[in-house]
């Protein structure tokens, strides 16, 4: 009789370790979570940073206030309009520089068309973890078309170097601008359609409906921002309540989450916030471009950039508020600029929220809150 | 989802719920393959996506890239009058640039092509390197170029099996062919 075989009602179970990632595609880059599983409970989730650390905030103590720019783009690679934007305004307003209305108007549209191609990509991506193929192919589609109107708007698909200190690197032409406004008639339909065909599935609904709830004043406790603490029922859009670059002039509603499947704060109403937001960019895109004024594209600061001072600026970008604290010691390059990302913060729910998920339900947790590893590592 | 029913009828109406909700993503799907096979000709969601299949056969045909489309970089040597921007303003130095003043015997009258704006050449270029592998194509240094001549291209075909391959000397270039270097 084998002494290792345990009697009947008495069988030894232990903790496994799982290592997901960092090469994991539902992970949405290189994060390495460290999942302590019981069973197929989760007991304990460590996120492990790091692997697309790229030392952006020293690396850009070294740079020109110009040369920086390509850099920032490399943050957020999926919404890099957004990330020069907020990068951009707080240069600008270290020098307390006035910008010309037309070079407003340009980067609401890019920065919107950017959140609309971000959003589809965390939407498509979304669907593809939770075994939904085809809509990620209906995203990918639409996303195209605006890859190409940034082609032609600024020479780049993704990494674009094109909202500049002082207002954008090139003048968007008429009919590039009608493009865009074709674009929007175009796609409100499909969007219509990439709704109806993924978010009241009742697998999906199943899947994400009641998983990973993050209250609403947890939300707030860790610093979420943007469709993560909207989608948790907590009313809070910058473009809304602190309106920066001409924002306040454009007529859109914030999208707060309704728990018409599931509850507040649960991964289908975080999904649900973004595709809404797709409506109100496609909205605030359309009243920017037909309302676009004649003007000078750019102004209001020389060509070479000597500051001093300290400013911290927050924008709305697709995943939450970016924050950037830049000081300026009256040199060509900034002393220090240190990045406040939202990606960050979203990350840090996991270990919390994670305790008691089943396995599987952990890769519609991260797939919902949205993170880019190039964002929070930097 | 309905909550109230019990044991039976519960279990029915998640099937029937699983099986309506589903096959109504199917139809919009089956549209779609319809539509773009050519098969029926009706308005899609009110926007006519046009014919055929949205996938580009990569290799066969080749997207036609918009003019201002950033890609490999080409510098004109004719027109380079050694002025450094490009050098300096590059974010992650990636252009080498050598140049020397003009001996006597020199023509120190020379100037650039008219297409490159004829600006006096002052210098004379003894090197022009682009490390593409480095070129992070953020366009900062065409733009900078006083003349013009440094250029982004529409090629962006250009993988190497050896990365100090991608070291472009601008000033030794094949004639036939101006966009390939003449060692490759």
């Amino acid at each position: 009789m084998s002494t290792a075989t345990p009697e009947p009602g008495k069988l030894r179970t232990e903790e496994l370790t799982i290592n997901m990632g960092p090469q994991h595609p539902s992970t949405h880059g290189v994060l390495r979570v460290e999942l302590i599983t019981d069973g197929e409970i989760i007991k304990a989730a460590y996120p492990h940073l790091g692997y697309l650390h790229r030392c952006f905030e020293k690396h850009a103590e070294t740079r020109d206030y110009v040369q920086i720019v390509p850099f920032v783009d490399r943050m957020d690679y999926l919404a890099s309009m957004n990330m020069e934007l907020g990068y951009v305004m707080a240069v600008e307003k270290l020098l307390a520089a006035e910008i010309p209305e037309r070079a407003q108007a340009i980067r609401v549209i890019v920065c919107e068309l950017n959140r609309i191609a971000s959003h589809l990509l965390a939407v498509g991506t979304y669907a593809i973890d939770l075994g939904a193929f085809t809509p990620f192919l209906y995203a990918f589609r639409d996303r195209e078309k605006i890859l190409h109107i940034f082609e032609k708007i600024c020479g780049a698909r993704l990494l674009y170097n094109y909202i500049r200190p002082g207002g954008v690197a090139r003048d968007v032409n008429k009919d590039t601008l009608a493009e865009i406004v074709e674009f929007c008639k175009y796609f409100k339909p499909l969007l219509h359609e990439l709704d109806a065909l993924l978010s009241f599935n009742s697998i999906f609904v199943n899947r994400t409906a009641g998983i990973a709830v993050i209250k609403t004043d947890m939300a707030v406790s860790y610093g979420l921002s943007g469709p993560n603490l909207r989608g948790s029922g907590y009313d809070w859009d910058l473009r809304k309540n602190a309106p920066y670059c001409g924002y306040e002039k454009y007529d859109f509603d914030v999208c707060v989450a309704t728990a018409e499947k599931g509850e507040l704060g649960d991964c289908w109403n975080r999904y649900h916030v973004r595709v809404r937001e797709m409506f109100e960019s496609l909205k605030i895109i359309e009243q920017a471009a037909t309302q676009i004024p004649e003007g000078p594209i750019s102004g209001g600061v020389g060509k070479t950039i000597k500051a001093e001072g300290e400013v911290f600026l927050t924008t709305e970008c697709p995943r939450g508020e970016l924050g950037y604290h830049l000081v300026a010691d009256g040199t060509k390059k900034p002393h220090r600029l240190k990045v406040k990302s939202p990606c960050l913060n979203a990350i840090s729910v996991l270990d919390e929220l994670s305790a008691g998920m089943m396995l599987a339900d952990i890769v519609a947790l991260i797939g919902s809150i949205d993170i880019v590893l190039g964002e929070v590592d930097r | 989802m309905a909550t109230n029913k019990s044991g039976v009828r519960q279990y029915f109406a998640n099937i029937f719920d699983a099986i309506r909700t589903v096959s109504g993503g199917m139809a919009i799907t089956m549209r779609a393959f319809l539509k773009s096979n050519g098969l029926i000709r009706k308005k899609l969601g009110g926007y006519d996506y046009g014919r055929g299949t949205v996938t580009l056969s990569y290799p066969e045909s080749k997207e036609v890239l918009p003019a201002l489309s950033r890609n490999r970089l080409f510098n004109h040597v004719e027109g380079c009058i050694s002025c450094n921007q490009c050098a300096v303003v590059c974010p992650v130095d990636c252009i080498t640039i050598e140049s020397r003043k003009k001996n006597d015997d020199e023509d120190s009258g020379e100037k650039t092509p008219e297409r490159f704006k004829s600006k006096p050449i002052k210098l004379k270029l003894l090197r022009f390197d682009i490390d593409e592998a480095l070129c992070c194509f953020c366009g900062l240094c065409t733009e900078v170029c006083p003349t013009e001549c440094l250029v982004h291209t529409a090629e962006f075909e250009y993988s190497k099996y050896d990365r100090d391959k991608f070291v472009y000397d601008y000033l030794n270039f094949n004639d036939d062919n101006p966009l390939i270097p003449s060692d490759a």
